[in-house]
């Protein structure tokens, strides 16, 4: 396989984290590192116990290979933070360690290349964001809750019931302020890609017979049409500011939704009512 | 760093701020459902309790229960005493100053809030010259009915007192009348638009289904407005902040309306709700003509009864502090008979109207 003009420098040895040279070598056009093999091997072994947890029919759904009613279910509450029995909630355990496992060690793996192209950590924290997204839903808010069972299922359309049931417990989650934060930073997200990509895609498709344009005209363009231009980099730095923040204040909005606030959300607001130098 | 540390500063201040108006961790959950569908309870223990203790602190402390209540006083011992007549003379005695703090208290009438005054300064406890004492009696029924009738229904154990609903105040907090378009205390006072008269739920036996069963069906049967739709998240709002409980306490919420997959709390809501409107039709609708004018809403009716009315914002009232129980009062856990008269005198005319 050809080799990208920049591979050559990508294709160093070291800036590994753990093991050294162990795994320092690539496969095709894939590097592949300690972490690389531990992304593979919790990958596979969190999928093939899904298929099992498919196989028993563990689920609400009972045996079914219907892609969206198959369902691992977390433990029911009484378990608290206990393991649970495999097919009432400890599969599910297994394989939320499983998709932990391969989640951070894909943020490792990106670190590591990172280092080898001696750029910035900016890519696995970004993925670590997400990263952080998951593991609240799964992990510290229901060590929060103190029990396994307020994870969320593994399924399709059960997620998405908990998601729903889960907003109805608070009567009406948009009252949630950390959900309106959060909803705000992730149309804003869409918002500035739009933008951007409507941009880039403008200036590389130039009509017939005209050069491609460059940044003056990016500039320019903005600055015509809402007053100011954010320019190249910082375009970049505002998505990655809006899509971390988007994915922090989910973060927040889900964990302070039971362990920090049990009632409606509307009611939260009470606090304004109960100011005392305008009520 | 010092470009650093202002703004954590403001971040650290900021989430001080948010979190002081939240609760904080530990707190108790429960599944209502399949384990991991997200249909659980989550309550903090400490509001619960803050609430609860709140309930204690409020709730009379009356005379003690006697071992024994007595045997039915003997006849003639009172005159027209028509609900009460299965009560010792003590018993009755313990209930009618019961009844003064449940009721009365806030009126600091005592006896005379129900029994009237003669022009002699002496009171006519036989007299039912006053509407507070057609209307006691009226509720002393409703209250026997509801320990009696409904027990097994939707009363839990230990049945309810007049302190239940009154909490010491003549008019419990949440009753409703209809409105004239012009109240916006959408709690209390309910639209009546015509032919729509979904807010009649607690009245007419009328249903509130607006779902069609199934989607983008084509279905034509299901006519319902957008103002039926309106009604009904207003009646469901009633009864989520009327029994401080959250959707899912009765629902699924990917299906609203499928018994099947709702919790059992579902059906004890609608034993409930059907107890309201047997409540209203039976008792609180029969005695508009008893009502002064001040009692009246804006349209003329008398008040009525909503889930509210007895719960105050508790799923189970007064979150069944043994204080408004009832059954530790023979006069409200059983249907009260006729006091006979004497057996010498005959049975005297004129037996004023009962509602």
């Amino acid at each position: 396989m050809a080799m990208l003009s920049f591979e050559k420098k990508y294709r160093v040895r070291g800036g590994t984290l753990l093991g050294g040279d162990l795994f320092d070598f690539w496969i095709g056009p894939f590097y592949v590192g300690f972490f690389g093999v531990a992304t593979i091997f919790f990958a596979s072994l969190g999928t093939a116990l899904c298929v099992w947890g498919a196989a028993v029919g563990e689920g609400l759904a009972g045996q079914t290979w219907n892609l969206w009613q198959i369902n691992i279910a977390p433990p029911p509450i009484e378990y608290g933070l206990g393991l649970a029995p495999m097919l009432e909630g400890g599969l599910w355990q297994a394989i939320t360690v499983c998709a932990i496992g391969a989640f951070v060690s894909w943020a490792l793996r990106q670190a590591e290349i990172a280092r080898k192209l001696g750029m910035g950590y900016h890519i696995p924290v970004a993925y670590g964001v997400a990263i952080l997204a998951y593991v609240t839903l799964v992990v510290v808010r229901p060590v929060l809750l103190g029990a396994w069972g307020h994870g969320f299922p593994y399924g399709i359309i059960s997620h998405l019931d908990w998601v729903s049931n889960v907003g109805y417990q608070y009567l009406h989650f948009h009252y949630n302020p950390a959900h309106m934060i959060a909803v705000s930073f992730f149309f804003t997200t869409t918002f500035a890609l739009g933008l951007h990509g409507s941009l880039i895609l403008s200036v590389t498709n130039p009509p017939k017979g005209e050069p491609v344009k460059t940044s003056e005209h990016e500039n320019t363009y903005f600055r015509d049409t809402i007053g100011y231009s954010i320019g190249a980099i910082g375009i970049h730095r505002l998505g990655l500011f809006l899509a971390l923040n988007a994915g922090i204040w989910s973060a927040i909005c889900i964990v302070i939704s039971g362990p920090f606030w049990t009632r409606g959300w509307p009611e939260w607001w009470s606090w304004w009512l109960n100011l005392p130098f305008w009520s | 760093m010092r470009h650093v540390m202002r703004p954590a500063a403001f971040l650290a201040g900021g989430l001080l701020l948010f979190l002081s108006a939240c609760e904080l961790p530990p707190v108790d959950a429960v599944d209502l459902g399949f384990r991991g569908v997200g249909m659980q309870q989550v309550d903090n223990p400490r509001t619960l309790q803050d609430s609860m203790d709140a309930v204690a602190a409020r709730v009379p402390q009356l005379a003690p229960t006697p071992d024994d209540f007595g045997e039915p006083a003997p006849p003639g011992t009172w005159e027209n005493v028509q609900v009460l007549g299965h009560l010792s003379e003590a018993e009755f005695n313990r209930f009618m100053l019961a009844m003064t703090t449940w009721v009365a208290q806030e009126t600091g009438q005592g006896c005379n809030y129900c029994h009237v005054i003669e022009d002699d300064g002496s009171v006519n406890f036989a007299s039912d010259d006053i509407y507070t004492k057609v209307v006691s009696r009226r509720m002393i029924e409703m209250n026997q009915s509801l320990n009696v009738n409904f027990a097994a229904d939707h009363i839990r154990e230990g049945g309810i007192n007049c302190w239940t609903c009154h909490q010491g105040q003549v008019l419990p907090n949440n009753y409703w009348f209809y409105s004239d378009g012009t109240r916006r205390d959408f709690d209390r006072y309910f639209v009546n638009e015509g032919t729509r008269q979904i807010e009649r739920y607690y009245l007419d036996q009328r249903a509130v289904r607006v779902i069609s069963p199934e989607a983008l069906s084509g279905n034509t049967d299901n006519t319902s407005s957008i103002q039926d739709t309106e009604h009904l998240y207003w009646i469901m709002i009633q009864m989520s902040e009327g029994l401080g409980v959250n959707c899912t306490f009765c629902h699924t919420s990917a299906r609203f309306s499928d018994w099947e997959q709702s919790p059992p709390s579902r059906v004890h809501a609608l034993r409930g709700v059907n107890m309201v409107r047997y409540l209203n039709d039976e008792y609180m609708v029969p005695l508009q003509d008893a009502w002064p004018e001040e009692r009246l809403g804006p349209m003329g009716d008398g008040p009525k009864i909503q889930c509210a009315t007895c719960h105050n914002g508790a799923w189970i009232p007064q979150y069944g502090n043994p204080a408004t129980r009832g059954e530790t009062w023979p006069a409200l856990t059983q249907i009260g008979t006729v006091h006979p008269s004497a057996p010498s005198e005959t049975p005297a005319e004129g037996t004023p109207d009962q509602p």
